[in-house]
């Protein structure tokens, strides 16, 4: 119990109070610890020297018993610490908009005494407090200011006390041009300023204009001079009040547009600190520590739409059991709109989805549902199998990353699922499999790229006879884009290239790219720096060694002597037009670079991969790939006889499309499985040269 | 007729002499009263429409007789009444809900069944039967504004410690809270009420106000005397008493 407020209370309505205290609150212990102190108070008053005299200033008005009573009774909560509410310390902000009526001060209304007025405005005033005052004297010390009236909070009338206040030079600011800081003020200014000190006894007190002054809820405020517009409205309302002596409080209020605001009870209340929602009572059954959180509104609300939406979700079970899915849906969004993120709803409608096939939607429910409720037996066995499902479906089109993922977190969630575990351990015992296979392929790649290199280096020596040949002519056709010469040159090897081409175009499978022609052309841009450099060892990227695969098998597909020709038609046109039949025939030109010259056949690799063309190096490429061709089919042939799966091709053309970027490596890969593809094509170009010597 | 009984017993309110079935209802209004307002908790209304869901049912039954009508239902109609006038709107599901646990702790939610529209039904058609029996004048001034603006003025007569130590604020409006319980609320004037719970609450605490020409009181509200004050106060702290014997 607050001892003052009950000294206070005690003390002004006497002994009768006490005594039905005592009476009213004797089992309340808080009550004992302060009922001496209370006794001794009221003897002090009693046997002050002046007692009678304040006896009789009390006796104007003797307190009704009733009202006693009434405090004695609700002593305890009337006195309770709690039951003041902390005020809450907001920023002082200028009341621009009337959010409630502001009036001037009530000892205005009252005509309280001039020494009473005095009296309070010395007893009240603080540091940190506003003042605002007209200066009446300009000395070389300071200032003098007679005050106006109050701001910022404390609101008194005194204008007419005539308080004269210093300021010190000390605490003024210096206007910054070097000039005497007094010299910006003149006789009669308005000044706004922040009360540095008080000396109550002398009733001396010194302002400063130094924002560092004012109390912290305050400091945003400017000080200085002010115009008359700046004065507070509880000042200009006070002087319109002195002039005019009809207006009263009650007119002034009523007539105020702040009192008409609906929202002013919400914002004083807030003002003042009082919760609107939690208002406090006196009523002994409206104490708020006797409600129940379950009693209240929303509470009961949630409970009453779990329980609607159960009863939505049976329904909706119902439809399912008996196929009718159509209205178990319905019964399940119905379920949801009552009930957002219903557990049971959600798990209901995902095992709809799930049954639909749906899945990757019923996914979705399963986790939302256990989101809210994380032991939901239903849901995390639903979610496993839906996991599982989707996995199996993953794994058929080959994305066995996303499925290992899938199976991993089923297995996770419960570890009881022994089909999760089956699977996610055949796609492991698969995926390690495939990998094992590449390296495999790898290491055979490694070892063809020996017996290879022989014939490698047979090619290169051809294609540096040629480059020798041909460096002269084509000096010219480098950079162009339209290159006669190198169309010239193909023309010599049309001929030759004309049957190959009909060979070819009757292996067609699997196609690449439409860039693979370009790539073409820039392989023999490319061979053409590269066929004095070192052949390029194997990378430890296995995945690109299925690259090659795919390109020796497109090798195969296309036909070497058509594409190659018409590859060469191609210099300086946008190669992208003729697509399908280019494509394969790309291809192979590329796949047959690549062979007598690993360079070349890395350098075309890496062209094919690079999707983007530049007709000018094309033009290059042309009568490279013409030498290659011929004996790179042969060994595509060959290649294509040693059987992959057609998984592992699909395989390798994702990476491939992966690996589009990766020229190096992609031309090392390139290498790598030439010498295997190089065989056939040798032996197709040999067959090629007999076909022609025997025509 | 109605209006007969309604002058009648508040004459009789007036001389203090009160029947023994005046007395009956007396303590059904109080209850009935108590079971608003705590409904307003539950639900979160603020004080303005508690109030006037309170003074729409004392308006009510000062012209219908209490006979005829079932009070707990006009209770809730005039919640829901308020909550439209007042501009916080109450959905009837959570009013229904509310009460329903009020007169059966601990059962559970209602069912979206029959019985469940016919309650709906029913608060929306006793709405209706409210609004005609009030003329549809069912806006009305509450003292809560005055208070607020009476206890800034007070306050700034105070010290500002001695302002932060007394919960003056939270027992006038404590007390204003309480009088809804009564029908002091509908038969005096908002500001006489709101001057009355302040004057109350200074004197709860022993405040001494600086004293001038007039007192604060006076400047307050012009042509109230020391007596009103004193009546109506008395009416308040009856209502503490009356607590004792409803509940």
């Amino acid at each position: 119990m607050e001892r003052d407020l009950l000294r206070q209370s005690v003390s002004y309505h006497g002994e009768n109070l006490l005594s039905l205290l005592k009476c009213e609150q004797n089992e309340n212990p808080d009550f004992k610890n302060v009922a001496a102190d209370l006794a001794k108070t009221l003897n002090q008053r009693n046997g002050l020297p002046y007692a009678s005299e304040v006896m009789q200033y009390k006796d104007k008005e003797d307190t009704s018993p009733v009202l006693e009573q009434y405090i004695a009774r609700k002593a305890d909560l009337l006195f309770a610490p709690s039951w003041k509410s902390p005020t809450p310390v907001d920023e002082w902000q200028e009341e621009s908009g009337e959010a409630y009526a502001i009036m001037p001060p009530l000892e205005q209304f009252m005509e309280v005494s001039f020494e009473e007025r005095r009296e309070f405005f010395y007893r009240d005033v603080e540091r940190g407090d506003m003042l605002i005052g007209r200066i009446n004297s300009v000395r070389d010390f300071g200032l003098f200011v007679t005050l106006l009236c109050t701001a910022g909070g404390l609101e008194r009338d005194i204008e007419d006390l005539e308080i004269k206040a210093l300021c010190p030079i000390r605490n003024v600011p210096s206007t910054g041009n070097h000039d005497d800081p007094l010299s910006y003020y003149q006789i009669g200014d308005l000044i706004r300023a922040g009360v540095k000190d008080i000396d109550r006894y002398h009733e001396k007190l010194t302002l400063s204009l130094y924002s560092s002054s004012l109390a912290t809820h305050l400091n945003k405020v400017k000080l200085g001079v002010i115009s008359k517009e700046e004065l507070p409205l509880h000042y200009t309302r006070g002087e319109m009040v002195a002039t005019d002596c009809n207006e009263t409080y009650e007119k002034l209020l009523e007539d105020s547009l702040g009192l008409s605001n609906p929202l002013n009870v919400d914002y004083l209340m807030a003002k003042l600190g009082i919760s609107g929602t939690q208002t406090p009572s006196l009523m002994r059954g409206l104490q708020s520590k006797r409600f129940k959180e379950e009693d209240f509104g929303t509470a009961i609300r949630k409970k009453q739409s779990v329980s609607w939406a159960l009863k939505c979700v049976k329904t909706g079970v119902d439809h399912f059991k008996s196929g009718r899915h159509v209205e178990a849906m319905n019964e399940y969004n119905k379920a949801l709109e009552i009930d957002t993120n219903n557990v049971e709803a959600l798990v209901a409608r995902g095992a709809l989805y799930a049954t639909k096939g749906s899945l990757m939607k019923a996914i979705g429910d399963f986790e939302l549902a256990l989101e809210s409720c994380p032991t939901h037996r239903n849901a995390k066995k639903y979610l496993c199998q839906t996991l599982v499902e989707r996995g199996g479906q993953l794994e058929e089109e080959e994305k066995l990353v996303t499925a290992e993922g899938l199976y991993k977190r089923a297995v996770v969630l419960d570890d009881t699922f022994r089909e999760a575990a089956e699977a996610l351990e055949k796609l492991q015992i698969r995926i390690q499999k495939s990998l094992k296979l590449k390296e495999q392929e790898a290491a055979k790649e490694q070892e063809k790229s020996k017996t290879v290199e022989t014939s490698a280096e047979k090619l290169r020596k051809i294609l540096k006879e040629e480059k020798r040949i041909k460096k002269k002519k084509r000096k010219r056709s480098t950079s162009s884009s339209t290159s006669s010469d190198t169309s010239s040159t193909t023309d010599d090897d049309s001929p030759s290239t004309s049957r190959k081409k009909s060979k070819k175009r009757k292996h067609k499978r699997r196609r690449s790219s439409h860039g693979s022609k370009k790539h073409k052309r820039r392989v023999s841009s490319c061979s053409d720096k590269t066929l004095e450099d070192d052949w390029f060892p194997a990378p430890p990227n296995t995945s690109a060694s299925y690259i090659n695969q795919k390109q020796s098998i497109t090798k195969l597909l296309g036909e070497g002597e058509q594409s190659w020709g018409k590859s060469r038609s191609e210099d300086g046109r946008g190669r992208f037009e003729d697509g399908t039949d280019r494509s394969p025939e790309n291809v192979k030109d590329g796949s047959r670079l690549g062979g007598p010259d690993a360079n070349g056949e890395g350098a075309s690799g890496r062209a094919r991969n690079r999707r983007d063309s530049s007709s000018s190096t094309q033009s290059e490429y042309s009568h490279k790939s013409d030498r290659f061709s011929k004996e790179c089919s042969s060994q595509g042939r060959n290649r294509c006889v040693s059987e992959r799966s057609r998984d592992e091709k699909m395989e390798r053309a994702e990476r491939y499309s992966r690996d589009q970027d990766d020229g190096r490596s992609s031309v090392g890969s390139l290498k790598k499985d030439l010498p295997s593809n190089l065989v056939d094509i040798f032996s197709q170009i040999a067959e090629f040269k007999k076909d022609k010597k025997q025509k | 007729m109605s209006t007969q009984a309604s002058t009648t017993v508040a004459a009789n309110e007036a001389r203090g002499r009160r029947s023994a079935e005046d007395v009956e209802n007396s303590k059904t209004h109080f209850r009935v009263c108590r079971f608003i307002i705590e409904t307003g908790v539950k639900l979160g209304m603020r004080s303005v429409p508690m109030a006037t869901a309170c003074v729409l049912y004392h308006r009510f039954f000062q012209s219908a007789s209490l006979l005829v009508y079932e009070p707990y239902l006009v209770a809730m109609s005039a919640i829901y009444l308020a909550g439209k006038v007042e501009e916080q709107h109450l959905r009837t599901r959570d009013i229904i809900n509310v009460c329903h646990r009020y007169f059966h702790p601990d059962s559970e939610a209602l069912e979206l069944d029959g019985k469940f529209w016919e309650l709906r039904d029913s608060i929306v058609q006793c709405e209706l039967l409210i609004l005609r029996q009030l003329n549809f004048q069912v806006s009305f001034e509450h003292p809560h504004r005055y208070l607020l603006h009476y206890l800034l003025s007070v306050r700034s007569l105070m010290n500002r410690h001695a302002w932060s130590r007394t919960p003056i604020a939270e027992t006038a409006l404590a007390v204003l809270k309480d009088s809804y319980h009564g029908s002091v609320c509908v038969r005096h004037k908002p500001q006489h009420l709101a001057l009355t719970s302040l004057y109350l609450a200074l004197q709860t605490y022993g405040v001494e106000l600086p004293r001038g020409e007039r007192e604060w009181w006076q400047v307050v509200c012009a042509e109230i005397t020391k007596a009103q004050i004193e009546t109506i106060m008395s009416e308040l702290l009856q209502l503490y008493d009356m607590e004792a014997k409803c509940t």
